[in-house]
């Protein structure tokens, strides 16, 4: 029997988070990148709610995480376009050979 | 502490997740046969202890389940724990007796197949998706929460997706895996909002609890008090939740992805389309059959009288083998939810356990000819097949036998009924909705005191909760224990003594026509003032009868075609062989029909049966032993069948009645045209579908579905894509480049009037270094000059002059230094750019961490 508290939802975060941030600078693929950025961007969610739920009380910390969803949705639609086209383009999606930007 | 079965149960699920974890890991190294086998070892192992338990509960040993606590979420305690009851014991036998024939037919059928994707073989990813595919089924079975159902729910989709896309690189293959994956989500979606509804109304995620609660709140709970389009809440969670079940189970609105499954190989097929997938809808109706209302298992039974219909219809014309069993595959399926629809839970539970074996064997029969005939699937190109395919052909036709339902009504051979698959259980079903559509049970409402535990009135809460009322039982059957064993005497037998006599008058002039016996009316009201459940509409009973006519003839035309008359392709005739490995699994599934359709599972699956609450069950099993059992035995009522079970008797059920004057001779009708038409090839066939061209096109293209889909969904979202296209091109991008035209010909007029000579980003030469020195000088005289003005109080001539010697001047001189300046920090900040995302987040994370760290510190 175990009950829930706000702890857990923060070490599940803090995992989730440090696990997002590994994935980002471990993955060459760039779909695995935008995973890990996920990862972080849901994280983040889970913290806002946690708190929302066991420190405020109010539905704030919700409404700012379906935010957070909604943008994630957007961030994914833009990204993988952008894949779609750099593969088109180079005819692969390794973000270490992805280097046009490089100063 | 668990109890024995518990525990069988447990690791009997979990041998097949070990499968998959090892195969998973080590599968490539175990190589082409060696692979295989070890998935058959696992699911094999998993069977004979899932035959241990149903021995010990056939023998009267039932332990009892353990639930615990998981968590709680708010108030809501996430239970653990297996759902141990007669229904689950006798699913996961039939599960994983099923799979093991299926994956001894796979190490056959693999082994003549290429199973090479670009060069590196895919043999052991096969059979780890069996056993993933397998656990999950199994889990499923033995959830005892709707929760984890729907987990493992999930679960099986997914399975099903990577198996049916096995053959991923080929395109059609990827089409139908992806098509039956959104297909099923379409589906999921009502589950989960059936499952959400669940959880917020009643606040517990466990089946049982959840049964608890439903009939608690009855009749002035939230959840019947408020409606929703006219429909009450209560009804509206089980719809959604039966949503679930139309995905999966294929029922029309959502059946078109289970025909293109047929592109993942044919061991596949047998799987998702007998033992498990397509059963998980049935099944979970089943369980959460408790939580419907009368309108909700309205709403069931029209959906699958629909999907039955269609179906078998479209399998008429169906030449593909395989398609040929998906489209019937669908009917079943359609009868099992009409049942379940009509009330029928026993008829379509043992309808879905038959159906498993002759399915799965009419599957794996597929198969081998499909592999004996060089991966022909057209059964035009066949024929004459038995004589190269014997024990193929036969155990074939023991399935079409069963799909058809033949059986001899009336007789009895030593006490056994003459009979297979479909002819106990389909007419089962049928049977039932008889009794609905005509309302033999009008008896119901003064009734509703002393009725029988499975045919509880509608909505008697305190009724409903206890299991089982024996004596009252007893009670019932004594007043009217001369009537004969049918089971549409069934309900009559509950009038009093004095009503028995007019009833069997009444009956002797019966026929199915009759509609007199229509008494009472819907708007009948019970002492307890809950009104009956309504009785279903006529041709709920007609069309699934007529379609009873339509099943045999199309298996009769699939197995004629392609067992019998001459051959019609001479090189597919020559090639054609059978493998003896895939032919074991096809005589061990031909036995479970024949024991299927007689012991054990009918009566595995009645002493399960639920206490209905507001639904309608019918155990006709119940009185009808009863009715033969001697009055001082009638004490144990409901222990009756377990005590049948326990003496390892086939329970002899009679559901026939007079109805199997009407759908009896169905299995020689349709067989009789079937052979009449194909008898000679294929010529007759043509003409009669030549001479019917529009109808004929219909079926062919399926009633168009797939077109209707892909115009309105497909199509909806293509002209959605090119509406969001146009305003994307049109007025996004227009007002960016207007805000970019408008800054341009500011910018000209800018540039041309106050900056003639632009010198920005351009490295000065040695020569205007003296120049610009001149111009600080010039600069600094005219600040001087403009502050003596300002100060003599010349305020207008000042900024006149400041304007004038800053055109003359150039303000570029100082622009150009600052972005000399940013150019060179830029410059020396390059090194770090190294475009490079991974480096980037690297750095964030970095300084991250010594903020973070500089913070804790601090």
């Amino acid at each position: 029997m175990l009950t829930i508290g706000l702890t857990h939802y923060l070490v599940l975060a803090a995992m989730l988070f440090c696990f997002g941030v590994l994935v980002m600078i471990t993955k060459r693929n760039a779909v695995g990148v935008l995973l890990g950025a996920e990862l972080v961007l849901n994280a983040s969610n889970v913290n806002l709610v946690a708190f929302s739920r066991y420190q405020i009380g109010t539905l704030d910390g919700q409404i700012l995480a379906l935010f957070g969803v909604v943008l994630a949705a957007a961030e994914a639609a833009v990204a993988i376009a952008i894949f779609v086209n750099y593969y088109h383009e180079t005819r692969t999606i390794d973000v270490d050979r992805a280097a046009a930007l490089r100063g | 502490m668990l109890s024995t079965q518990e525990l069988l149960l447990i690791v009997a699920t979990a041998i097949p997740l070990a499968a998959f974890v090892i195969l998973a890991v080590f599968g490539s190294r175990l190589g082409k046969p060696l692979a295989g086998w070890c998935a058959v070892a696992a699911i094999a192992v998993s069977t004979v202890l899932a035959g241990v338990v149903l021995k010990q509960w056939l023998h009267g040993v039932r332990d009892e389940a353990h639930t615990f606590t998981w968590a709680t979420l708010g108030r809501v305690p996430i239970t653990v724990g297996l759902n141990l009851d007669a229904l689950t014991v006798i699913m996961f036998f039939m599960v994983s007796l099923v799979s093991t024939c299926i994956f001894v037919f796979s190490v056959g059928y693999m082994a003549g197949h290429s199973d090479e994707i670009d060069g590196r073989s895919k043999y052991h990813r096969f059979f780890t998706f069996l056993c993933l595919f397998c656990f999950s089924m199994l889990g499923l079975v033995v959830s005892n929460s709707i929760l984890f159902l729907f987990v493992f729910w999930e679960l099986v989709g997914l399975c099903s997706y990577f198996l049916i896309g096995f053959y991923f690189h080929r395109k059609s293959a990827s089409n139908a895996a992806i098509k039956a994956f959104v297909v099923n989500r379409v589906g999921d979606f009502g589950f989960l909002a059936g499952l959400m509804m669940v959880f917020h109304y009643l606040g517990d995620l466990s089946l049982a609890g959840a049964a608890a609660k439903f009939q608690a709140a009855y009749p002035g709970g939230e959840l019947f008090t408020r409606s929703f389009l006219g429909l009450s809440l209560a009804t509206w969670m089980g719809m959604l939740l039966f949503c679930g079940a139309i995905g999966k189970s294929a029922q029309f609105p959502l059946h078109v992805w289970l025909p293109d499954a047929m592109e993942g190989p044919t061991p596949v097929s047998a799987l998702i389309h007998a033992a498990t997938m397509v059963a998980a809808g049935v099944y979970l109706v089943a369980r959460i059959f408790v939580l419907l209302t009368p309108e909700a298992q309205l709403f069931i039974a029209v959906i699958g009288c629909i999907t039955l219909t269609i179906a078998a219809l479209v399998a008429i014309v169906q030449t593909d083998i395989k398609k040929v069993l998906a489209y019937s595959t669908i009917s079943q399926l359609g009868y099992m939810i009409f049942g379940m629809g009509v009330g029928a839970w026993i008829g379509a539970l043992f309808h879905l356990l038959t159906h498993a074996f002759f399915k799965a064997l009419m599957f794996l029969g597929s198969g081998q000819v499909i592999e004996g005939c060089h991966h022909e699937q057209d059964i035009r190109r066949m024929g004459g097949l038995i004589r190269k395919m014997p024990v193929t052909g036969v155990t074939f036709l023991v399935g079409v036998l069963a799909i058809a339902g033949a059986g001899i009504p009336g007789l009895h051979i030593g006490g056994v009924r003459l009979g297979l698959g479909g002819f106990f259980s389909k007419d089962e079903i049928l049977a039932v909705a008889y009794q609905r559509a005509f309302r033999t049970e009008e008896a119901d409402a003064p009734d509703a005191r002393r009725s029988g535990p499975a045919e509880r009135p509608p909505g008697e809460p305190a009724g409903a909760a206890a299991s089982v009322n024996p004596r009252s039982e007893a009670t019932a059957d004594a007043a009217s224990g001369l009537m004969a064993a049918t089971f549409a005497d069934a309900a009559p037998r509950r009038l009093s003594a004095h009503d028995a006599a007019a009833e069997r008058t009444r009956d002797s002039s019966f026929t199915p026509f009759a509609r007199h016996d229509r008494v009472g009316g819907e708007t009948a009201v019970t002492p307890e003032g809950v009104p009956p459940v309504a009785c279903i509409p006529a041709p709920l009973f007609w069309i699934p009868v007529l379609i009873a006519f339509v099943t045999p003839f199309y298996m009769m035309r699939c197995w004629w075609l392609t067992f019998m008359g001459k051959p019609r392709d001479r090189h597919v005739y020559e090639h054609a062989h059978e493998t003896p490995l895939m032919g074991v699994p096809l005589v061990v599934l031909a036995i479970g029909t024949f024991v299927s359709s007689y012991a054990i599972f009918r009566p595995m699956v009645a002493q399960a049966a639920p206490a209905g609450f507001l639904c309608k069950t019918f155990n006709p099993e119940r009185h009808h032993e009863e009715a033969e059992r001697p009055a001082a035995s009638r004490e144990e009522g409901a222990e009756s069948a377990d005590h049948a079970v326990a003496a390892g008797l086939p329970v002899a059920a009679d559901v026939h009645g007079r109805l199997s004057m009407i759908v009896g001779p169905a299995f020689v009708v349709g067989f009789f045209l079937a052979i009449a038409i194909y008898l000679r090839g294929l010529l007759v066939a043509g003409a009669i579908a030549s001479s019917l061209r529009p109808l004929h096109t219909l079926l062919v293209r399926k009633f168009y579905f797939d077109e209707l889909y892909g115009a309105v969904f497909v199509g909806g979202i293509m002209g959605l894509k090119s509406v969001c296209d146009w305003v994307d091109t049109h007025i996004v991008d227009g007002l960016v480049n207007l805000c970019g035209r408008v800054t341009r010909a500011f910018s000209s007029i800018a540039g041309n009037v106050l900056d003639r000579s632009g010198t920005y980003g351009v490295e000065p030469a040695a020569g205007e270094q003296a120049g610009r020195l001149g111009g600080f000088m010039m600069l600094a005289a005219v600040l001087a000059v403009a502050g003596i003005m300002l100060a003599y109080g010349a305020t207008g001539a000042a900024i006149a002059l400041l304007v004038m010697a800053w055109v003359a001047l150039g303000i570029d001189g100082i622009v150009n230094d600052l972005a000399r300046g940013a150019w060179q920090v830029a410059t020396s900040l390059r090194a770090v750019q190294s475009g490079r995302i991974r480096q980037y987040v690297l750095f964030a994370a970095g300084s991250a961490a010594v903020v973070l760290l500089v913070l804790v510190l601090l």
